[in-house]
């Protein structure tokens, strides 16, 4: 029992550090410009195929040992699609923003930037699925009976430290305080001399480079990718940010690991075609009785 | 002569609220506008401070020049960084999540790395020392008149020569109405430049060097402070009779 126990709180780990780290990103973008950046769970997918390709470069046209490999895909992958998230920005958001565009046209924005990721990549890649090269080899450990594997235990633990650096960001630099403070007061950032374009630039970055990490992470752990790979994912990891009170960072990682541990825990004990249908009930159920979340608090949005 | 408003006409829209104003601030000076409410005040500050669309008005005609150089093209944190202004908005607009230092912090955002800043929070604590003893608590829990306190103080935080107020004791008690204005007499007596937007006219106008009265978007007079004081029409429609 014990053992079923562990067993499982580590899949659930493991399961929902996918989540968390792409609920962070909309969370980020949300709390900075209280947009829900629909497009961020495509950017999860697109950071899997950079990862994919980066890693089929490295791998098999230089040729490099498969730990050099993946030393180098990891902060490419990142920078990359931190770069993707940002030509979104500047392409499709900003000139809205300067435009004073109504809240609708941007989410629908938002949406139709998804919708072009998935099809540019269905266009240009084909509709076959890619096996994603594998870097290193996994070792598989029991201890007592909990099996688990080193890319696991590296999955959670690379998502951890991720939170709390993004925590260290947010709350004890300037920009950090910048980020803040225009969820707060848009019209007096400037004033402070913050050049506020800036400020949303590194919000898209710190969010995508997130999303990048994840998409490495998770085509290791599951190495088969599509071009529709980041849209479920993608709206199960809004509503983790959702029920974790969206624009505060320790709502978006608890609610992943939430809907992680309730997805693993319903398939534990049910079939497995139960888990969408329960999981998004016992969420329901939460908004019900905390409609602003886990950490969210009750404020008055001016737009 | 420091800034320079030159027949300036703006639009929000299709609304024209500056009808061709023209108006100057010398270095050291305080100078101020007064006028009734949509006079055009509030969008003479905004435009100086090139706050940035769909918030800002947009020139149509007409230019503003700091030390004679068109700043029509200058992004609203330049103005901050680069030619020391800095605006108190009218309704504070403080970072309520954000705690009282953390709001100072955040307006040194701008300024050279490694430049000595301690001095500068002695500074602000030193004229408010209501703010040294609510430093770590969250802004929004402060009092009206703290909250008035901390913008002035994270204004002159950004390194500002040059302090635009956007009616600064509205909300205040008079007690602290008057520890205000007479924490801006100081301030320009250590040499900053003060334009000062004010309902209360006669108040502005004892504080002021100059004046300049705005209505409907046009200066319907001007002069120092004592010429506007004594003007009988200025009288008559500002200072009650």
């Amino acid at each position: 029992m014990l053992v079923a126990i562990f067993q499982n709180i580590i899949n659930a780990l493991q399961w929902g550090s996918f989540y968390a780290l792409i609920a962070l990103g909309y969370t980020l973008v949300y709390g900075v410009l209280t947009l829900i950046n629909f497009a961020h769970g495509d950017i999860f997918m697109v950071g899997a195929y950079i990862a994919f390709f980066v890693a089929t470069f490295f791998l098999t046209t230089v040729g490099v040992p498969g730990w050099v490999a993946l030393a180098l895909t990891i902060p490419l992958t990142m920078i990359l699609t931190s770069m993707v998230g940002v030509a979104l920005e500047r392409v499709a958001y900003r000139p809205l923003r300067r435009k004073g565009a109504n809240r609708l046209y941007v989410v629908i924005t938002a949406l139709m930037c998804g919708l072009i990721l998935q099809n540019a990549n269905l266009a240009l890649l084909g509709a076959s699925r890619k096996a994603f090269p594998s870097m290193i080899t996994e070792h598989v450990y029991n201890v007592g009976g909990v099996i688990f594997t080193d890319l696991k235990i590296a999955v959670i633990v690379t998502t951890i430290l991720s939170f709390f650096a993004l925590q260290k960001i947010v709350t004890k630099t300037k920009v950090g305080m910048a980020m803040r403070a225009i969820s707060y007061d848009k019209f007096a950032v400037p004033l402070m001399g913050v050049p506020i374009d800036n400020i949303i630039v590194v919000t898209f970055v710190l969010g995508s480079g997130m999303a990048g990490l994840a998409g490495i992470l998770f085509a290791m752990s599951y190495p088969i990718l599509d071009p529709y790979m980041g849209a479920l994912i993608g709206w199960k990891a809004f509503i983790a940010a959702v029920v974790g009170g969206i624009g505060d960072i320790r709502g978006a990682f608890l609610g992943g690991f939430l809907l992680g541990a309730v997805e693993i825990m319903v398939v534990a004990f049910f079939p497995s075609t139960f888990r969408d249908l329960i999981a998004f009930t016992v969420l329901l159920v939460i908004l019900a009785f905390r409609p602003t979340g886990l950490f969210g608090v009750a404020k008055t949005t001016k737009i | 002569m420091l800034l320079s408003v030159e027949n300036l006409e703006v639009k929000y829209g299709n609304i024209q609220p500056l009808h061709g104003i023209s108006f100057h601030v010398n270095e050291g000076e305080i100078v101020t506008l007064i006028g009734a409410n949509g006079a055009g005040k509030t969008t003479s500050l905004h435009s100086i401070c090139r706050l940035a669309p769909p918030e800002a008005p947009r020139v149509i005609a007409g230019d503003i020049k700091f030390r004679g150089e068109s700043i029509l093209k200058t992004s609203p944190s330049d103005v901050v960084k680069n030619l020391k202004m800095a605006l108190v908005p009218e309704g504070r607009h403080i970072f309520g999540n954000l705690t009282v230092m953390e709001n100072l912090e955040l307006a040194t955002y701008s300024r050279e790395k490694g430049a000595d800043l301690k001095q500068e929070y002695q500074r602000i604590f030193d004229l408010f020392p209501r703010l040294h003893e609510r430093r770590q608590q969250r802004s929004e829990s402060l009092s009206g008149g703290e909250q008035q306190m901390l913008a002035v103080g994270r204004a002159l935080m950004t390194g500002c020569t040059f302090l635009l107020l956007d009616e600064p004791s509205m909300g205040l008690a008079p007690r602290l109405k008057y520890d205000l204005f007479r924490t801006l007499k100081r301030l320009n007596e250590e040499g900053m430049t003060i334009l000062l937007i004010e309902q209360n006219a006669s108040l502005a106008l004892h504080l002021a060097h100059r004046g300049y009265v705005l209505d409907t978007g046009e200066i319907a007079a001007e002069g120092t402070s004592d010429e506007l004081l004594g003007n009988p029409d200025v009288k008559k429609a500002y200072l009650g009779g």
